[in-house]
């Protein structure tokens, strides 16, 4: 069993636990930290893929960014509501079952499918190859985004800003 | 590992967040749901542009990561904003589209 | 001026259209009224000189055609519009000429009180009218024979309804309309079948494939009673006789062009100028015969106790069309044709006669005149000449025309009818002499002083009309010349026609015996002695001679239940075909909608309860839709 594979298997285990823990534990908080520790997860996955610039960019906003801002949320709700937000579940029978059978169709649609085996090598370093595709065939869509951000920016301190 | 293993972890995450988008009462766990199934369908598309040999995949999560942050930011806005107007969290009681 | 080929019969046709499209387009000439008269008199004047020409150019066997194609059809021409000029149809031309020129004249002075708008109107429907009954005169095939043929009924509408502020009028209108209508559909299917009979609408071509034998005889009965139904319809045979006494409504001078020349005359002539072709269906001329003899007897009877003076004109009408309808079913159209021609001199002056007696008693029941002789000599004895006229007797238009109308009935082999219609001779003779008795020279019955300007509220239409103008009581008097003039032209003519007719008496085109001019004017006399015993001597009293036919008496009365009849069977079918129709729309129509839209309502509340509202459900909705595409993906 090579390192690869043991790497895979332990985030793999990290992020399926983590990411139930946020689905099922009862406090809010928790759940939030317990998605903490998902994103992170997936941010292995990424560097397990050769991604290191996009762990990165999932560490620092994810896991950095989302969850600070729920967090917050959390605690500015706590304060207006001003009781402790408990976090229970409904209908958790029908959700398992319909999420279950949405997974076994899934893995059943895979199966038997060509999927390659093998990574073909890349030509160069990813980070700079994604960093030259974002600035010459993706540069439109990269601008755009960057207005979208700011539109998202000033509707959100729009939405939350205190009655006048 | 195959690029199976990956497709399979992916789904099987994006399954339990589905299953906290149904399940949760809460309107921030709803969004934490939400979350995890977009983190999955980011894992995919990496998956796929590792093992196809084509970066775009890449810069599509570099997109969908910005996007996810927007609409993170901008969800949790809106919930606060309806804790103060409703003075309620459980998405059950948001039901003003009832029939 | 080639005379002989038809443009003079057109030329008198264009005149009265063009008088009528000058009034009907240019409305501030119609508006001015007096000037709109004068135009359509003009071309009146023009007509009658050209239809005259046209007539003489066409005696003999002279015929000329002058058509257009028209609808071509697959490379053929279907129908053809013109003019087919011979010696009927000219003749007949120069009878609807003089009598339209000679009543719009005549309604100059009938007419002077009515506002000028609406005399302008008068006078354009007068044109159009006149123009209508010319195209059918002429027509060279039934499609434009037919097209005229509706005009006229539209015409004879617009004129009868001509004072259509008064419910009466209007409803009498309508009444002529329809019932002429449903005679009108008869002709359009006879028409039709003629035409996938023959292969052909056009006169002429029909008659010389029906000189050769060429018209299949199969069916054939049933296309000419269909276009012998059509001739029901306008001519006022029994049934659909019921309209033209009610057509009394309009203005006396429309009375006497519809009476004469227009409208009523169409029927007999469509019957006349097909007579070749109905030679070949002896069973329909049969119905035709027996018909008309029915209709002669029954309205001779119901002329008799009328009391308004133009009702009796109107059922003497219907009486002498009959006996038309009558000689043409003989087989013999000729002895018809011509007594429609004498007719429509003697009948037009009868009706402006009554309208001169009208205009200056301003009532048009008998009990209101009397002694009117020595007030209007010139109408009385213009009037007398016309009553002789229809009567029959020798030296005056009616006698010849009359006495071989009997002799072709005789001669066809119909003695019943004959017997009939010598029955309807002696009736004429009375009830026309009982008219010119108590109008012209009986002492007025007690209570009705003279002129019954004095009798209260006049219901009767002309008599209303003119009572609005002149309340105040005056003695009768003679018309002005507008109003005598064509009286005295038509009162000419027919002691003309008469005397030439006596003197020359042309020989019929069949035996008949020497008694039979005997019996005609001897029955015709004893008529006039009966109701000079009766009215003018007072001999005989009138009710009892009422009450000797009692039961007769009291059914003319109500002409014979046949109007209550009809206006029963007609609401009958109508309120009932109406509540079938609201019915199915109330129950069926409305029902369908009613349950479906009660199953929408249904659906859309039991359906809204799916809609909870909760974001999360439409989750699971998805997510349940999503799991339903990949089994049918997966597994299908």
């Amino acid at each position: 069993m090579s390192a690869d594979v043991l790497a895979f298997w332990f985030l793999a285990i990290v992020l399926v636990g983590s990411a139930l823990a946020v689905v099922l534990t009862k406090n809010l908080f928790h759940a939030v930290l317990w998605l903490a520790l998902a994103l992170t997860g997936t941010a292995g996955v990424f560097l397990l893929l050769d991604a290191e610039f996009l762990a990165a960019v999932q560490l620092l906003l994810y896991a950095g960014g989302i969850v600070t801002i729920v967090v917050f949320a959390i605690v500015v709700t706590e304060r207006l509501v001003g009781e402790r937000l408990s976090q229970t579940s409904r209908r958790i029978g029908g959700g398992a079952v319909v999420a279950g059978g949405v997974l076994a169709l899934l893995l059943n649609a895979m199966r038997g499918q060509p999927f390659p085996a093998a990574r073909p090598e890349m030509a160069g370093d990813l980070t700079r190859l994604i960093g030259e595709t974002v600035l010459t065939r993706f540069v439109l869509p990269f601008e755009l985004l960057a207005v979208l951000m700011l539109a998202a920016l000033m509707g959100a301190i729009y939405f939350a800003r205190p009655d006048e | 590992m195959g690029l199976q293993a990956y497709l399979t972890l992916a789904a099987v995450v994006f399954c339990i967040g589905l299953f906290g988008v149904m399940t949760r009462r809460n309107t921030i766990g709803i969004l934490l749901g939400i979350e995890l199934m977009l983190n999955s369908v980011n894992i995919n598309l990496v998956a796929f542009a590792r093992y196809s040999g084509d970066v775009t995949g890449m810069v599509f999560t570099l997109f969908t990561i910005c996007i996810t942050v927007a609409e993170a930011a901008v969800g949790l806005a809106l919930v606060i904003l309806l804790f103060r107007v409703r003075r309620t969290v459980t998405a059950d009681h948001l039901d003003l589209l009832k029939g | 001026m080639m005379a002989g080929d038809g443009t003079l019969a057109l030329a008198a046709l264009l005149l009265h259209a063009t008088a009528f499209l000058v009034l009907a387009i240019a409305a501030p000439l119609r508006r001015l009224g007096r000037p709109a008269a004068y135009v359509s008199i003009l071309c009146a004047a023009g007509s009658l000189a050209a239809a005259v020409l046209s007539w003489r150019a066409h005696t003999g066997e002279a015929i000329s055609r002058l058509v257009w194609t028209w609808l071509p059809s697959e490379g053929q021409t279907l129908a053809t519009v013109g003019v087919l000029a011979d010696a009927d149809s000219t003749v007949m031309l120069t009878l609807v000429a003089l009598v339209a020129l000679l009543v719009q004249v005549y309604s100059l002075g009938y007419l002077s009180d009515e506002r000028a708008p609406s005399l302008g109107r008068y006078y354009a429907y007068q044109s159009l009218f006149a123009f209508s009954m010319m195209g059918l005169v002429l027509a060279p095939n039934f499609v434009q024979l037919f097209i005229c043929w509706e005009l006229v009924g539209l015409c004879s509408y617009l004129l009868i309804g001509f004072w259509y502020e008064r419910p009466a009028a209007a409803r009498a209108a309508l009444k002529a309309f329809w019932i002429t209508k449903t005679g009108d559909v008869g002709l359009l299917i006879g028409i039709v079948l003629i035409w996938r009979h023959t292969g052909t609408f056009d006169l002429t071509e029909m008659r010389v494939l029906a000189g050769n034998g060429a018209i299949p005889l199969a069916g054939l009965s049933v296309m000419t009673f269909c276009i012998y139904l059509g001739a029901v319809g306008k001519s006022a045979q029994f049934p659909l006789h019921i309209w033209l006494p009610d057509a009394m409504e309009g203005p006396t001078p429309v009375s006497a062009l519809i009476h004469a020349a227009t409208m009523v005359t169409a029927g007999v002539y469509l019957l006349h100028r097909t007579d070749w072709l109905f030679a070949l269906t002896p069973d329909v001329l049969a119905i035709v015969v027996w018909v008309g003899a029915f209709t002669a007897l029954l309205s001779a009877v119901l002329a008799c106790v009328q009391n308004d003076i133009k009702r009796v004109l109107a059922y003497s009408t219907i009486s002498q069309l009959s006996y038309m309808m009558a000689a043409i079913g003989a087989g013999f159209s000729g002895a018809g044709f011509l007594h429609l021609l004498t007719h429509g001199v003697f009948k037009a002056l009868l009706f402006l006669g009554a309208g001169a007696i009208i205009h200056a008693v301003h009532s048009n029941d008998l009990p209101d005149m009397g002694r009117l002789a020595r007030r209007m000599p010139q109408t009385a004895i213009v009037f007398t000449v016309g009553a002789l006229s229809l009567a029959g007797l020798p030296l005056f238009a009616g006698f010849l025309s009359k006495e071989e109308i009997l002799g072709a009935v005789l001669a066809g082999g119909f003695a019943a009818p004959f017997a009939m219609l010598v029955l309807v001779a002696f009736l004429t003779a009375f009830y026309m002499f009982r008219v010119v008795f108590l109008a012209f020279f009986a002492a007025p019955p007690a209570g009705h002083a003279g002129a019954a300007a004095a009798s209260g509220a006049p219901h009767v239409a002309d008599a209303s009309h003119h009572a609005s103008h002149g309340a105040a009581a005056h003695e009768p008097h003679e018309p002005p010349s507008s109003m005598l003039l064509p009286l005295w032209v038509l009162a000419l003519l027919s002691v003309a026609t008469g005397v030439f007719f006596t003197v020359v008496h042309p020989e019929p085109e069949f035996e008949s015996p020497a008694w039979l001019m005997p019996v005609g004017v001897g029955s015709a006399v004893a008529g006039i002695l009966l109701a000079w015993a009766t009215y003018q001597r007072r001999a005989i009293d009138a009710a009892s001679l009422a009450a000797a036919f009692g039961p007769i008496y009291r059914g003319a009365l109500a002409r014979f239940w046949i109007d209550a009849v009809f206006e029963r069977a007609y609401r009958l079918a109508l309120l009932g075909f109406s509540r079938l129709v609201g019915w199915i729309d109330r129950y069926l129509v409305d029902g369908v909608l009613n349950v479906l839209s009660a199953w929408t309502v249904q659906a859309g509340d039991d359906l809204r309860t799916m809609q909870t509202g909760r974001v999360q459900d439409y989750v699971y909705g998805i997510a349940v839709g999503l799991l339903v595409l990949l089994l049918w993906v997966q597994f299908n």
